[in-house]
Order: structure tokens, then C-alpha cells, then sequence
């Protein structure tokens, strides 16, 4: 079983003025020209390459960073290179207000945890912030202190988690 | 408790009297879907070890996106895909000279009422029209399913969209489906199934049905779902694939939430940069001038949709200085529309008549935007660099309106030419 808890800092995708964006989507964090790239260790470098202010997270961004992302995060197409590039950049959790649904099932597909939690943006978290959060739980802990209950994630969700991904999930479910 | 139409297809395909939203259920597909993308998803197929596809007649693969390749790295794509799909005997297998994979899927006879279709595209929901349940999903999910032939979904809460009376002269599907995008908001039906009932819907053809799922993705909703009737049996008359098995929405079906609509109230639409959900009136938008009309894609690249534009451009010019690209959605479309003189018309007027399939429309080949340029586009999706190149600006509307804006040079009313 893979850590039910996860501690890293924290990053509030916000525009100019600090506020939440929402509707980002997949060519805003992956664009179309970069879809040639089939290795995923190449895809890092261009997360959030055609959204305005963020072209320069794959420099910042550190592994086991914490993305917190507004509503209908990964919005349009299926692409999963929208999901890739920050398994690339090492990201451990992505905290979202709502997701697009095939990019919700992208993520959960690839074993990379995701936490769901309508008002997370109103509820003081600053990028830079360090945050502990419980998977099962749905709670989001700032020094040791509650500040936000997001959804716990489902148990098919957990179970892809401890699997490493959708694959390595089918195939326990082949030999159970 | 009563079943929407969406719980009750999925309650049979996981063999169950009945099932909730928010239930996650296991199903085998009627049909798993790919395009250009199964490159991607055969590399992933063979990571698993999975020597054989669970099943090569269930799988469809349709080459659409980049077609014919456009590069080396393209060609190699395809190449990849033709020796796969010999390889592993997959019987749904159509290349090139077909069409865009949401239409092959309507005139092949995939899309039949109380299927579950899932496809590595996004468009996916465009089956709905047909009573199935159809959704996107992402490539390794694909890859999954060609290898254990199961899916797990989550069972989607559901909306009812009730739309009653007759479009005005010049407002079409596009319209309706815009004006819905802009009101429930491109994040306002996120995991839901919307359904389509009323007079409405009932009275439009299959094409204009496929326009409204079609953009039902485009309000993030997980499937858009219409019941089949007569005019949906008519259409699979010869051509269905698979068990027809029509269903119903129960009389106490629970829906999550209602929204109404008269189409009698409606005036073309236009739905401005960078987001699908930020439409307005075609007033607002009158004398923005355009370098091109893209008439085509799985949203409006269909008979009807060529016939309008060509009734508003016969005997006409597109304007001097704007190119005029048309791609009819399929070979089947292409070949009606030449047979009925639609192309010629188009032609004649001065636009420029493609191979069907996407185009532009992902910004890959065929009529990628200049900077600053400003394209009308009848497909469904603005976002910032869509076409390809992040300093242009798309608009969307119906073909009617982007026939009108070609005659001008300029977004116009289509209600002033028709």
C-alpha cells in the first residue's frame, strides 16, 4: 500500500491579480505542437507552456509539489500528455475545485493521486505553503491544523494508486 | 425508483436490475474507439505483455486527425497503426479515405441505441444521438480495454434539457447547442449525463441531434444522451453493427437538474475567443472582420450543413482575401454533396474544397492561422492556440453563419442572405 498521507508545498494556479483560473485547458497546459513527444520524461518541460504567467513552472516547480487548481481543471480534449507533463515535473498530488471529466480519469488512470475540493480556494491556502494531506480522508492539514475538507478519494481510485496505474490495477485484477 | 436513460443503459451493460449515480460499475464496451491516437495506445498495449486484443471485433480504429499524414513522424504513426491492425486481426479497421471518426461511426452503423461506446477522443459523447451511451476517455484507458476488455465507470448523475418550438428562419442546431454551452457554462454538466427531450429534439434530423452531443463535452458533461425513436431506427435501416436495444427513461426518473429552452426564442449565435462558453447574440459579433471560414468537423461537417452553406453561396463569391476551407466530415458526405452539386457550388464560389477529416480544427495540418489572425469556424472548440498558433482568435457558429461571413468578409447574419 502506497502512503495514504502526503506532505508537500503547496502551488495555487492563480492569474495576475491572485485570482483562481478556471476552465484551464488541455493545449493551455500542453499545447497541440508539443503532441509529437511520445517520452514522457521530455513532456515536463512544456506544463503549462501556453498558459499566460506559468510558461516558466517547469523551472520552478521541485518533485512532490502540490498543484491546487480551480474548476473544470484539464477542460477539452483526452490528451494525456496533459497529465504527463507534471508526472514528468515530479507534482505528488493535484488538489482541484472540479476536474474536466476524462482528465479526472487521466489522472486517476496514471496512479497520481487527486484530491477533489469545491472551496479550496476560499480557504487561506497560499502557494508556497506546506500542506499534509490524507487521501482517504479527504483532510488537508497546514502545521498540524485542519484547514479544509476536501472528498476522499474512491476506493477504485485508491486501489489504481497502490497499483502504480491502470495497468498494473488490471493486472492484479487478472490474478485475483 | 425510476432510471434515467443513461443509469438504464448502464445498468444493463453491468448486467444489473439497477443502478445509482455516484455506483462505480464494470462493463465490457459494445465498442472501444481510437483514431490517430492508437499509435500511442498500441506502444502502451505492448508495454502490458497482453499478447492478443481481448476481442479484434470490437475494436474500431479510425484514421482521421492528420489524414493524409502530414509529416514523416505522422506517416510512421499511421504505418505503426496499418501493421498493428493486421497484426491483431482487428476487424473495424478504416483508413484514410473514410472520415472523421464520429461520423464513420454514425454511417457505419456503430452507433446504435443502448450501446456503450467509450473512444480516446473527447468527442466521444457525439454517439448520444443514437440512445447510446458514449463518453471519452484517455489513451491508456484504451490500451486497458484492448487488452482485458473492461471498463470501470462511475455512473453519472443526469440533467434534463427540455427544449420546445420551431427555430426561427436562420438559427439551426449550432445555435441551440451554443446558447446552451454559454448558459450552463463550460463547467457547469462536469461528470453529468445530459439528456435531450422535447418537441424540439424529437423533430430534428439525426444530423442536427449529433450537433447537441456533439458539444455536449464542451459543458464538460460526461455523455449527452437523446432517446431513439423512428427517425433513429430509420437511419440504422441496413448499417447497424450491433444489437439495437432501444430504451427509455423511466416517468420518475431522477434528474439532478432541469433547464428548459424554447428554440422559437433564439437568434444565431457566435461564440467568442478563447472559450466555448462565452457566447453571445449575433449582434455583438456583426462587421468582426475574418481571414477564414473553416466549414467542417465532427460538429457541422455534414450534408445538411455543406447544403446551407452552398444555398447561401450559390451565384455568389467568397470574398476577396478570405480563404474559404471546406471539409466535408466523411467520403460518404463528400460524395453525396458532389452527387447533389453542393460541392460545385462551394467551389464555384471561390472556396477551397478538402479531404474530409479534422483539418484544422487541432491545429495539426491544412489551414493552421497566421498571428493575429481571426478564423469563423463551425467546429466545436476556441481555446487559445486550438488551430495551432496561440496568437490567432476563433469564433465559432453554424455553418449559415459562417456561409454569410464568407459572402461579406465579415461575421454577418445569416437571416440577411437566406
Amino acid at each position: 500500500m502506497k502512503p495514504r498521507i502526503l506532505k508537500g508545498r503547496v502551488w495555487m494556479v492563480t492569474d495576475g491579480n491572485g485570482n483562481r483560473i478556471d476552465n484551464i485547458d488541455t493545449d493551455m497546459i500542453f499545447h497541440n505542437k508539443y503532441l509529437y513527444i511520445t517520452d514522457i520524461k521530455e513532456m515536463g518541460k512544456y506544463a503549462f507552456s501556453n498558459l499566460e504567467g506559468w510558461e516558466d513552472f517547469p523551472q520552478k516547480a521541485k518533485p512532490g509539489d502540490i498543484l491546487v487548481v480551480g474548476r473544470n481543471f484539464g477542460a477539452g480534449s483526452s490528451r494525456q500528455q496533459a497529465v504527463d507533463c507534471f508526472i514528468a515535473l515530479g507534482i505528488s498530488l493535484i488538489i482541484g475545485e472540479s476536474f474536466g471529466a476524462i482528465y479526472k480519469r487521466n489522472v486517476i488512470n496514471s496512479g497520481l493521486p487527486l484530491i477533489e475540493a469545491p472551496g479550496i480556494f476560499e480557504s487561506g491556502l497560499k502557494t508556497g505553503d506546506v500542506i499534509e494531506v490524507n487521501l482517504e480522508t479527504g483532510e488537508i492539514f497546514r502545521n498540524g491544523k485542519l484547514i479544509f475538507r476536501g472528498k476522499p478519494m474512491s476506493s477504485v481510485a485508491l486501489d489504481i494508486y497502490d497499483a502504480g496505474g491502470i495497468f498494473e490495477y488490471g493486472k492484479r485484477l487478472e490474478n485475483a | 425508483m425510476g432510471m434515467t436513460l443513461t443509469e438504464k443503459i448502464l445498468a444493463q451493460a453491468a448486467g444489473k436490475k439497477e443502478v445509482s449515480p455516484g455506483e462505480i460499475v464494470t462493463v465490457e464496451p459494445t465498442w472501444v474507439m481510437s483514431h490517430d491516437n492508437s499509435a500511442y495506445i498500441l506502444k502502451e498495449f505492448k508495454k502490458t505483455g497482453v499478447e492478443k486484443v481481448w476481442n479484434p471485433e470490437k475494436i474500431v480504429i479510425i484514421l482521421d486527425h492528420v489524414v493524409p499524414a502530414a509529416s514523416r513522424d505522422y506517416a510512421n504513426n499511421h504505418l505503426s497503426i496499418r501493421q498493428f491492425v493486421n497484426e491483431q486481426k482487428i476487424m473495424n479497421f478504416w483508413d484514410i479515405n473514410t472520415g472523421i471518426c464520429h461520423q464513420v461511426m454514425a454511417e457505419k452503423g456503430y452507433d446504435v441505441p443502448g450501446a456503450v461506446i467509450v473512444g480516446a477522443d473527447s468527442h466521444t459523447t457525439t454517439p448520444g444521438a443514437f440512445g447510446a451511451f458514449a463518453a471519452g476517455i484517455g489513451r491508456s484507458e484504451v490500451a486497458a480495454i484492448w487488452a482485458t476488455g473492461k471498463i470501470w465507470l462511475r455512473v453519472p448523475e443526469s440533467y434534463e434539457i427540455l427544449v420546445n418550438g420551431e427555430f426561427p428562419k436562420g438559427v439551426f442546431a449550432k445555435d441551440l447547442a451554443l446558447h446552451i454551452v454559454g448558459d450552463i457554462t463550460a463547467s457547469g454538466a462536469v461528470y453529468k449525463a445530459v439528456e435531450f427531450k422535447g418537441e424540439t429534439i424529437k423533430n430534428m434530423g439525426i444530423a442536427s441531434r449529433m450537433v447537441l452531443t456533439n458539444l455536449s463535452a464542451e459543458m464538460g458533461a460526461k455523455n449527452g444522451i437523446i432517446e431513439a425513436d423512428e427517425k433513429t431506427l430509420k437511419y440504422l435501416e441496413g448499417k447497424a453493427r450491433a444489437e439495437i436495444k432501444v430504451m427509455h427513461p423511466d416517468e420518475d426518473a431522477e434528474y439532478e437538474k432541469h433547464f428548459e429552452y424554447d428554440a422559437s426564442d433564439l437568434v444565431p449565435k457566435v461564440a467568442f475567443p478563447h472559450t466555448v462558453d462565452n457566447v453571445y447574440d449575433i449582434d455583438k459579433a456583426l462587421e468582426i472582420p475574418v481571414n477564414q471560414i473553416f466549414l467542417g468537423t465532427c460538429t457541422n461537417g455534414r450534408v445538411e450543413d455543406l447544403e446551407i452553406a452552398a444555398k447561401i453561396l450559390k451565384g455568389k463569391k467568397v470574398k476577396d482575401g478570405v480563404r474559404m476551407l471546406v471539409f466535408p466530415a466523411s467520403w460518404k458526405v463528400w460524395r453525396e454533396a458532389n452527387k447533389r452539386g453542393i460541392l460545385n457550388i462551394l467551389a464555384e464560389a471561390g472556396a477551397v474544397i478538402m479531404n474530409p477529416g479534422c483539418g484544422p480544427c487541432l491545429g495539426a495540418h491544412a489551414g493552421v492561422l497566421g498571428d493575429g489572425e481571426v478564423c469563423l469556424s463551425t467546429a466545436n472548440r476556441n481555446f487559445k492556440g486550438r488551430m495551432g498558433n496561440p496568437n490567432a482568435e476563433i469564433y465559432l457558429a453554424s455553418p449559415a453563419t459562417a456561409a454569410a461571413s464568407a459572402l461579406k468578409g465579415y461575421i454577418s447574419d445569416p437571416r440577411e442572405v437566406l
